[in-house]
């Protein structure tokens, strides 16, 4: 009996484990992190959710933990046109006589992904909302068609955000269903080159006859390390394991470090640091880390389990310095770092950093997006802040319009369904509702049965804020266009839009971020509107040039520029001729907001009304202040 | 001089010029990888490509993609399969009478052919491509592993004037082999006049169906030889340095490039392979790392990708130096 001998059993358990490490560091050069993640994972039966470049190993990876483990195993591969049945099984569509009338029943017999132990979601983001919802919500519950399922993980993998694809992220809440989130990168691009030059060797002396094989057979898979009773047992095992109350205090402790560390708005990337997660997943995950060990109960040092689940929970900044977090922590005697979260408390004195006091003001995760105290604030003049601009009715108008633009009215195959609508042609019958098609196709329907209507949703968006810091943009208005800058970056980052910002003067000044115009960083351009001072002239040609060859690689259709200027433009083509036609062609909406005195300069209605975009205009308030009006 | 040279000859025979597209159809075929060749309408893309498959006696596959492109003209009819199947009915006094239905694929085009050539496939929506290319990486379409040797795509400049979505990086990350050809006239080179003369003297008749001068059999034994060709340390050590000048010195990241470890460190050594044996060599040389260029055509920036020859050039001095 195990009961007899745990110690024993247990260290053979964890050997099992430890070799599905090793072997799936093996398949991949230069990944250990991904394969010690992925062993977690498994072993804390906890989903995964893999990114990185293209061609970086990632459904390699996958598909190797799934054959060493020995686990019965599907694979998905998410596309545009998967459908319910593909996810949950067939349909079962079942006729009852009872008494003189018949009932019809459709039903669902539990498919081979309902059956798996470990399930392989190939191009996560890929997949439609109609197999996105009810797919995350079975991950989560575990259960589906009124039945448990058998599935310990399901890995992910999904393409880099930064990469132009035409496809939707995922949010940070639906990737918060994958308690694991590894980020892999290329070995090329992240400059590994000696792992690349193993990885080369390897292929030179590969064997004509094992080459073969993969190119017939596709991926020749290692065979299983453990057998399927082993690995159950290991993870009943590691989930039995105590925990440590020294770990438990310092896990505590590293929870106010990251939020303190999160909460800091000059750091970039998500921040979801949610229960779900934080709890009974982390501690699950640290469990498994000490069992992979051999430990008899969790460690605080097996707090480095955290390490592997933070690649869209907490901003890259923190990411990076993890390690050095944790380390920090676990050198502290307790009582010292208790003294210092102490001193933090409400009411008690801190003459900490700005980034201390807004991690104190707000611990909340995300509310960073919505809240503008926590954005920096506008510069002052005098020592005295201005009036505040109204800027609402700006962003309200900009909001409806991006809403507009969120769902194209064109029916696109490429989109993803919303409803239904009639049949057209034949083709179409494979879009059609399956139970419907059937009825037609036996004549029982009195119509063309319905076929899914896909609509394009945008792929997050773009908006470019082009903003004038001409000399003449001195005093009041540059503190009220940072306000509109900041406004617009806060409807940005809710809607997780890509942003670009360009000052501009007689030359425009776009501020790039990782080489790129476009980005999800709008926490630095937030610090960066609130910097601009006002030279030069005023140029409109060269930021619209910027503007519009940043927006143009990008295939969403959601793309909007916003023109904030107080003059006419003296420098460059004066009426914008060329960038205008650019505009029209690219789809992009030409938003212009005056801030000027006196009249506005025709162009910039001009501008407005042939790209379809909004013309607001500030007018003055008696106390000072300014409201944005529609021109 | 190779086994192919009677193949490359047919290929001379049909059409004129285009010496790059001709060797690296060669090449795909010799090292079983997938070709994207990019240029404007009428520059032969799709003619060489079928006198390539016609020639060798495979199995062809053509498919015109366009913007309603689905998944299922590509590998074969979609399938509804219904099964009566008996159920208790529940409650007492039901007769109970189920069908069950099952959706699957009849395998047919892309799924039967040994060479694919999917014309214009820039038009087809970047997204519904994704499912088709990873059929064409993996070689298989759920279990079953398919006969396809290569796939030959083409595509038509990415420019504004043409109607259609660039191709998803990662998409294009499929095909190793990518070249951009552009028209003979419209280039002015002299073989415009070589085209001209051949059509006017009646030397070439305009859409023979070409004889097949190879076949699979031959095909299949170079693909085997191939992997017997030496790729030796000093070929390794250029290939490593020509990439690290182009990781560090022209800053190719994963934003401007498809630097990817698959194409650059596993399948850029069949292509020098397949190189040096089309050459008729036993073993990789330096100058066969000039076939990189085929691979960087659309995957690093474009003044890196012209720079290639010239990176090839100095690192090649430098090994040999040493």
């Amino acid at each position: 009996m195990t009961l007899t001998a745990p110690d024993h059993r247990a260290t053979e358990l964890a050997a099992a484990f430890v070799e599905l490490r090793t072997a799936l560091g093996r398949v991949l050069v230069g990944q250990d992190d991904a394969a010690t993640g992925l062993t977690l994972a498994l072993l804390a039966e906890q989903h995964a959710y893999l990114e990185g470049p293209p061609g970086c190993g990632k459904s390699e990876l996958a598909a190797a933990l799934a054959a060493l483990s020995g686990a019965r195993t599907h694979t998905l591969v998410f596309h545009r046109d998967i459908r319910e049945t593909d996810l949950l099984g067939d349909v079962l569509l079942s006729r009852h006589r009872h008494r003189g009338h018949e009932r019809l029943r459709r039903e669902l017999i539990p498919g081979p992904l309902l059956q798996a132990e470990i399930a392989l979601l190939e191009d996560l983001p890929r997949s439609p909302g109609e197999a996105l919802g009810p797919l995350l919500r079975i991950l989560a519950e575990r259960h589906a068609l009124g039945q448990p399922l058998p599935l310990e993980s399901a890995v992910a993998t999904g393409p880099l955000e930064q990469v132009e694809a035409p496809i939707d992220p995922l949010e940070p809440g639906q990737l918060d269903r994958f308690a694991v989130q590894l980020r892999l990168t290329g070995l090329l691009t992240g400059g590994l080159f000696d792992e690349a030059a193993v990885l080369l060797e390897r292929g030179a002396a590969q064997e004509p006859s094992r080459a073969a094989v993969r190119s017939t057979a596709g991926s020749a898979h290692p065979p299983a390390v453990m057998s399927t009773a082993t690995r159950k047992a290991a993870q009943r095992a590691a989930a039995a394991l105590q925990v440590e109350p020294r770990t438990l205090d310092a896990y505590h402790r590293l929870l106010d470090r990251l939020r303190q560390r999160t909460a800091d708005e000059s750091a970039s990337g998500d921040r979801l640091m949610s229960d779900r997660s934080f709890s009974s997943a982390a501690l699950r995950l640290v469990r498994a880390h000490a069992f992979l060990r051999g430990a008899p109960a969790a460690a605080p040092r097996d707090l480095g389990a955290i390490r592997y689940m933070v690649a869209h929970r907490l901003p890259e900044e923190v990411q990076e310095d993890f390690d050095h977090i944790l380390e920090e922590l676990l050198g502290d005697p307790p009582n010292v770092t208790m003294a210092e979260t102490g001193a933090q408390m409400p009411g008690a004195q801190s003459q900490g950093d700005d980034s201390d006091g807004a991690a104190a003001a707000s611990p909340a995760s995300d509310s960073w997006i919505d809240d503008q105290a926590d954005l920096p604030a506008p510069p002052t003049l005098f020592g005295k802040p201005p009036p505040p601009a109204q800027v609402d009715p700006l962003l309200r108008a900009l909001v409806g319009r991006i809403e507009r633009g969120r769902i194209d009215p064109d029916t696109d195959p490429g989109g993803q369904p919303r409803g239904y609508r009639p049949l057209r042609d034949l083709d179409e019958l494979i879009d059609a509702d399956l139970i419907e098609a059937l009825l037609f196709a036996d004549g029982r329907l009195p119509g063309a049965p319905r076929t899914f209507e896909r609509k394009r949703k945008s792929a997050g968006g773009a908006v470019a804020v082009l903003r004038d810091i001409s000399a003449s943009m001195a005093g009041r208005l540059t503190v009220w266009s940072s306000q509109v800058v900041l406004g617009i970056l806060r409807v940005a980052a809710r809607r997780r839009m890509r942003v670009g910002y360009v000052e501009f003067h007689h030359r425009a000044l776009p501020h790039h971020v990782g080489g790129r115009l476009l980005h999800r960083s709008y926490s630095r351009l937030a610090e960066q509107a609130g910097q601009a001072k006002a030279v030069g002239q005023t140029n409109y040609e060269a930021p619209l040039r910027t503007a519009l060859e940043g927006l143009r690689g990008g295939s969403g259709r959601n793309r909007h520029v916003v023109l904030l200027t107080d003059g006419l433009p003296i420098i460059g083509d004066t009426t914008v001729r060329r960038e205008r036609q650019l505009a029209r062609r690219l789809g992009v909406a030409l938003h212009t907001v005056f801030l000027g005195n006196g009249d506005c300069p025709p162009v910039l209605d001009d501008i407005s009304l042939e790209t379809g975009g909004l013309r607001f205009y500030g007018r003055p308030l008696a106390g000072g202040g300014l409201r944005l009006e529609e021109r | 001089m190779s086994d192919l040279t009677p193949l490359r000859d047919l290929l001379d025979h049909h059409v004129v010029g285009h010496d790059e597209v001709k060797t690296a159809l060669l090449l795909a075929l010799v090292t079983r990888e997938h070709i994207y060749v990019e240029g404007p309408p009428g520059t032969a893309k799709t003619r060489l490509a079928e006198v390539a498959a016609k020639g060798s006696e495979l199995d062809f596959f053509f498919y015109q993609l366009h913007r309603d492109t689905r998944l299922a003209e590509l590998v074969g009819d979609i399938v509804l399969e219904r099964r009566k199947v008996k159920t208790d009915g529940g409650a007492p006094g039901t007769a109970g009478e189920a069908e069950r239905i099952h959706q699957r694929i009849e395998p047919g085009g892309l799924l039967t052919a040994e060479v694919a050539v999917l014309d214009d496939i820039s038009r087809a929506p970047g997204e519904a491509l994704n499912v088709l290319l990873r059929i064409l990486n993996e070689r298989r379409f759920g279990a079953e592993p398919i006969p396809l040797m290569a796939a030959i795509a083409t595509g038509n400049p990415m420019d504004d004037e043409y109607y259609n979505e660039p191709l998803d990086p990662a998409n294009l990350d499929r095909f190793a082999l990518q070249l951009r050809v552009s028209g003979l006239i419209q280039s002015g080179v002299d073989e415009a006049k070589t085209l001209i003369d051949r059509f006017a003297s009646g030397s070439v008749v305009e859409q023979p169906d070409p004889e097949p001068v190879t076949d699979r059999a031959t095909l299949d034994a170079l693909n085997k030889r191939m992997y017997e060709v030496e790729v030796g340390a000093a070929v390794r050590a250029a290939l490593l340095d020509v990439l690290r000048t182009l990781v560090l010195e022209f800053e190719c990241n994963e934003t401007n490039s498809l630097l990817t470890d698959r194409t650059f460190l596993v399948k850029a050594i069949k292509i020098l392979r397949g190189a040096a044996l089309l050459a008729g060599r036993k073993a990789v040389d330096l100058p066969d790392l000039a076939a990189l260029s085929w691979m960087t055509t659309f995957r690093v920036p474009p003044e890196a990708h012209e720079a290639l020859p010239r990176i090839v050039g100095r690192v090649s001095r430098q090994i040999q130096a040493v």
